[in-house]
């Protein structure tokens, strides 16, 4: 008997622990939770959005990683609601709004600062241009574009490349001669015969952002398709923009998320709208938010290694989100049957 | 008094079921149901018409035969060796086999980079004494993670293959060959047979842990050597295709439980 009413205090006594735990927090000050995608980017949020906005307001924003569409899907199915902001991918947010992953955003509330027209979303906020680009290690000979990047015999070195088709085909497409302004709809077919020529030089496909600067710092692989903010500024690799692809990941309200922490949500945008806030976020890692006043506040001398500086953008193509949102699952099929003929 | 314990485990058991058995059917239900539809057969069908998923389970299933064999040619010997110990040499032997267990899995699957990479340990000594002139290539293919599966999977055969090699008496031994029999003899008509439960036991352990490995193809594979659990990550974290991905999981844990069946049919003729 004795055990028993032990067991019923303890679950009389945990709901009210719980009470009160929350109750003291909200005391204290509001407090949100964001899954980001990690690493030096999620530092650039916290020093750029997440600190200057606790400074004004008092509101804090907690950030987990990773984050990939398989945990949001969770969090929604599950009917949670302590995660408000959740980051997604171009694609992937299009994705999540078919899905009904995610909120619409409230701009009147947010009230942002002037911003790229793109990165102003029904759904989310487009807060980081990023590059993927052609990198090597410094000392072999350097590839003007991706059609000499993909020919092994006159730039010889073994190379890293993605293991996202999405980042993978398009370059290969270049490669055999189309321009960046031609390449969607994607010849998918062709694609993957320039891939096939080139397989038997790919030491590694990689799935973290990390592998492919390590492997060419290790010498294991020469060349690389990397995040440009992984390789720019590091003096042991070479890189070029050209043919390159600018993406710009969105942050966006997680469904049903509660009111008063969108309203906090709303309040976090408009701090990531500030060109000077950007700016800070650029010290941590070399991409770029979307206001049209941010290249001044850069330092002038690093402008080349930014996503969105004006002799960057002119020679990338622009992720077609919607594109992939279509047809990404059956391409993914053709890249899983790809793989296993390594 | 013997029904008293079942209110001992109550917690425990309510703990498994809620947390892990109903998710667990809850995930391998969703194969069976179309959201907004109801009931359906169609990502099954799904699978037929993708022949690739399939072939990465055929894929999944010889290299994790490859790296169960490669485990018994290591661990069987090995344990035959500890045996052989005395005191001391034994207690140092375990250690070090068991050692590898303390150390996250991913520590020990990056050792092999530095042991095995192109500029390693092993192609630095190779080039040195002049075998090879270029690097061999260890990572990256399947040869790779073989070598890193049968590395982190070796404790669990060769545990209890030594715990049943120490059980057999020494006497049995020594009245087979004062009957004459030869070393050999001895071994595959006495002592062999008295470890083969041990043997079959453990390899199957190491088989279905083979089947779901992630971290060492993902590290050591490169991308290249396609497994089921990498291939269910892609569906349930990218795409997601969550009732796919439990239609896959539904046919791998069928495969896994007929495997187990017919070691368990194989394990009663033997001892009858």
């Amino acid at each position: 008997m004795k055990r028993r009413t032990f067991v019923g205090a303890a679950a009389a006594g945990l709901p009210a622990l719980g009470i009160l735990g929350t109750g003291s927090v909200r005391a204290q000050s509001k407090e949100i939770r964001m899954i980001e995608s990690g690493g030096a980017s999620g530092e650039s949020i916290e020093k750029g959005y997440i600190e200057p906005l606790f400074k004004k307001t008092g509101i804090k924003v907690v950030r987990e990683s990773p984050s990939s569409l398989g945990k949001l899907r969770a969090l929604v199915e599950s009917g949670q609601t302590s995660t408000c902001l959740f980051e997604l991918g171009s694609g992937i947010m299009l994705q999540a709004k078919k899905l009904g992953l995610i909120e619409k955003t409230d701009w009147a509330a947010v009230n942002p600062a002037a911003m790229f027209p793109e990165a102003k979303n029904e759904y989310g906020f487009g807060y980081q241009y990023f590059s993927t680009i052609m990198a090597w290690r410094k000392g072999v000979k350097e590839p003007q574009n991706f059609t000499e990047f993909f020919d092994s015999k006159a730039f010889p070195g073994k190379r890293c490349l993605p293991d996202f088709p999405h980042y993978c085909l398009p370059f290969a497409l270049q490669a055999t001669g189309v321009p960046i302004d031609k390449l969607f709809p994607l010849d998918v077919d062709t694609a993957f015969k320039k891939l096939n020529e080139i397989k038997k030089d790919v030491a590694v496909w990689w799935k973290a952002g990390a592998q492919a600067p390590q492997l060419m710092k290790d010498n294991e692989v020469q060349y690389s398709i990397c995040w440009s903010g992984r390789v720019v500024g590091d003096p042991a690799f070479g890189v070029n923009f050209a043919g390159g692809k600018a993406d710009l990941s969105f942050i966006a309200v997680v469904k049903g998320a509660k009111p008063d922490d969108k309203a906090a949500a709303w309040k976090l945008f408009h701090e990531m709208s500030l060109p000077e806030n950007q700016a800070k976020a650029a010290q941590v890692i070399s991409y770029t938010g979307p206001s049209p006043e941010l290249d001044a506040l850069l330092p002038q001398d690093k402008l080349w290694q930014f996503p969105t500086s004006k002799q960057n953008k002119a020679v990338q193509y622009f992720e077609n989100a919607e594109w992939w949102a279509e047809h990404g699952e059956a391409v993914n099929k053709k890249w899983e049957a790809f793989k296993l003929n390594l | 008094m013997r029904g008293q314990g079942y209110s001992f485990i109550a917690p425990l058991l309510v703990l498994m079921v809620v947390a892990f058995n109903a998710p667990m059917l809850y995930m391998l239900g969703l194969a069976f149901w179309e959201r907004g539809q109801g009931p359906t057969l169609e990502h099954y069908e799904g699978l037929l018409e993708t022949p690739v998923y399939l072939r990465v389970l055929g894929n999944t299933m010889r290299i994790a035969v490859v790296a169960t064999l490669a485990n018994v040619l290591i661990g069987y010997p090995l344990a035959h060796w500890m045996r052989s110990l005395s005191g001391h040499g034994r207690v140092i032997a375990i250690a070090l086999v068991v050692l590898p267990f303390w150390v996250s899995i991913l520590v020990r699957t990056y050792a092999w980079i530095v042991v095995l990479g192109n500029g390693g340990l092993v192609n630095r000594a190779l080039q040195w004494s002049g075998l090879t002139d270029a690097p061999v290539s260890f990572l990256y293919n399947e040869l790779g993670v073989t070598i890193g599966m049968a590395n982190v999977l070796l404790p669990f055969l060769v545990l209890p293959l030594f715990a049943a090699m120490i059980r057999i008496d020494d006497r049995l031994l020594q009245a087979a060959a004062s009957l004459g029999a030869p070393p050999r003899t001895i071994f595959w008509k006495i002592y062999f047979p008295l470890t083969l439960p041990a043997l079959a036991a453990g390899a199957l352990l190491v088989f279905i842990l083979c089947l779901g490995f992630y971290v060492t193809p993902a590290i050591l594979g490169g991308g290249r050597v396609p497994m089921i659990s990498n291939l269910l990550d892609t569906l349930i974290n990218q795409i997601p295709r969550w009732e796919q991905a439990s239609a896959i999981s539904t046919i791998l844990l069928i495969v896994t439980l007929l495997i187990f069946a017919a070691y368990r049919r194989l394990d009663r003729k033997a001892s009858a």
